[in-house]
């Protein structure tokens, strides 16, 4: 069933994601902290605990969240269609090299160990996004 | 010389005694009503398993260790019955302050569930399709001599401490055997990364050498743990990322992001230790903080080696993407000084003078 980017919906399929794939995400190992994805001016809440995804929202503090990884809407369209495209992010549309390079998609935080926590479990995040290669996105 | 046992048990009657009543089913089992203290240790989040943090409990617990560790310098394991006559290990890192993170168990944990083999999970055939030219080629190779010589001094560096911290602080010893292992493991793959195929290490740059002795040669725990944790570990995650990011392949991408992440768990622990340490000890500030001058100092001499910055000016096409790098990197490190209770590091360092230098 295709689903809507950016959408509550998608990051639903997403977190259904890491129950299927329960394997990909216990070989990375334990992510366990709250970050925020703002795609233009919409906050999405994610919570990952152990090797799953627990919990999706829209919406809510972003000070409660260990950091939060904005960019205006067409990026991260770029980069779910380059996911989807080439069956996992490019290294030009990784988080890191988002994030990284020129900080076109910012890394926002209220303290710098909430922040640390997306170096930590960069590779965990990044597989979440990568995901999107399961579904069948709609972007909008 | 070598410890040797106060008596000569197989000589000792009173012992030999003892055998003999057993031999013959007379057990004693004294040591089986004196007994530490029960609790009820289960996961408490299964996904989990058993954590640290699930059987630390009662007197099993880091809670109720003192400030400064009196009552046991033995091997004898935190809560345990202790009989009269335990033999002193010396140890020297008797005070939690000097050493304790309350992070480190979770840590620990971490480490071990986020492990990875260089020899089968980096994807090393895809450097067989390297788009790279010769000059970047080198110029990896380059970098990953470096981390290889980081790799093996941060090693050496929990080592040189493990064995004199009090058992009592078994979660933060348990961590320095795991940092041990992550910076071997750096060592591994960047070795392997460097002579993959008709590979070659590259230069020995002094200036990261000097860097290095001065963070192993630290004179106190806390200023190791500032010095390498800290700081040196937050410039290591940062290469890292600027790994990933120049990547032309699957196996820089991927040791970058490691490299990232295990750099990360130092800088944790780091800036979790001092923190804590700063609530409990705020005049240890001026001592950390004089010794972050003199190793930023060598922060400087590193990044500033042709064997450091002309590769990442290769890799990187230009100058100016180094010193942005550099700026931002530098911008975070700070952010952890503060973080860490050492409060605004700017004024005093030299880093941002080598920033401004570069960014021109």
């Amino acid at each position: 069933m295709p689903v809507r980017f950016p959408s509550l919906e998608f990051f639903q399929a997403l977190q259904q994601r890491t129950k299927e794939g329960h394997d990909v995400f216990e070989k990375l190992g334990y992510c366990d902290t709250r970050f925020g994805a703002r795609i233009g001016d919409t906050l999405y809440r994610i919570t990952f605990e152990v090797y799953e995804c627990l919990e999706v929202g829209v919406g809510g503090d972003p000070a409660q969240l260990d950091f939060v990884l904005a960019a205006p809407a067409a990026l991260w369209k770029e980069m779910i269609a380059s996911i989807r495209k080439h069956g996992g992010a490019g290294i030009d549309q990784s988080l890191n090299t988002l994030t990284h390079l020129g900080e076109v998609m910012k890394v926002q935080y209220e303290d710098s160990e909430g922040h640390d926590k997306f170096y930590r479990y960069m590779a965990t995040i990044q597989e979440f996004f990568d995901q999107a290669r399961h579904l069948d996105v709609i972007v909008s | 010389m070598a410890y040797i046992a106060p008596k000569d048990y197989s000589q000792d009657p009173q012992i030999l005694a003892k055998v003999m009543k057993v031999m013959g089913g007379e057990l004693d089992l004294s040591w089986m009503r004196v007994r530490a203290g029960a609790i009820a240790a289960r996961p408490t989040k299964p996904g989990y398993g058993l954590t640290l943090d699930d059987i630390n409990q009662g007197s099993y617990g880091p809670d109720r260790i003192p400030e400064i560790v009196r009552h046991n310098f033995s091997m004898a394991p935190r809560g345990a019955v202790l009989p009269p006559g335990l033999p002193s290990l010396g140890y020297r890192l008797n005070r939690k302050s000097e050493v304790w993170s309350d992070l480190a168990a979770t840590l620990f944990e971490e480490g071990k569930s986020r492990r990875w083999a260089p020899a089968h999970d980096v994807p090393w055939s895809a450097l067989e399709a390297s788009e790279r030219g010769e000059s970047q080629q080198i110029a990896m190779r380059q970098l990953c001599t470096g981390f290889v010589s980081i790799g093996l001094v941060c090693a050496d560096v929990p080592a040189r401490w493990v064995w004199q911290m009090n058992q009592e602080f078994h979660e933060v010893k348990y961590l320095l055997c795991l940092q041990m292992i992550d910076a071997t493991r750096i060592a591994e793959a960047f070795r392997k990364r460097a002579l993959y195929g008709s590979g070659a290490l590259g230069v020995d740059s002094r200036e990261l050498g000097e860097l290095l002795k001065m963070v192993f040669d630290s004179g106190t725990y806390p200023c190791a743990s500032a010095s390498m944790n800290l700081t040196l570990f937050s410039w290591v995650q940062g290469l890292g990322r600027e790994i990933a990011a120049r990547a032309s392949n699957a196996v820089d991408l991927f040791l970058g992001t490691r490299l990232t992440q295990d750099a990360t768990r130092f800088v944790a622990y780091g800036v979790d230790h001092l923190k804590q340490l700063m609530r409990a000890r705020p005049a240890e500030a001026e001592s950390l903080n004089g010794h972050l001058d003199a190793i930023e100092n060598g922060v400087v001499g590193w990044l500033g080696a042709r064997e450091t910055l002309e590769p990442l000016v290769l890799l990187a096409g230009g100058l100016g993407p180094v010193a942005r790098f550099y700026a931002r990197q530098a911008d975070e490190y700070f952010e952890r000084c503060a973080a860490a209770g050492l409060g605004d590091r700017r004024g005093r360092s030299p880093i941002p003078k080598l920033v401004s230098l570069i960014g021109g």
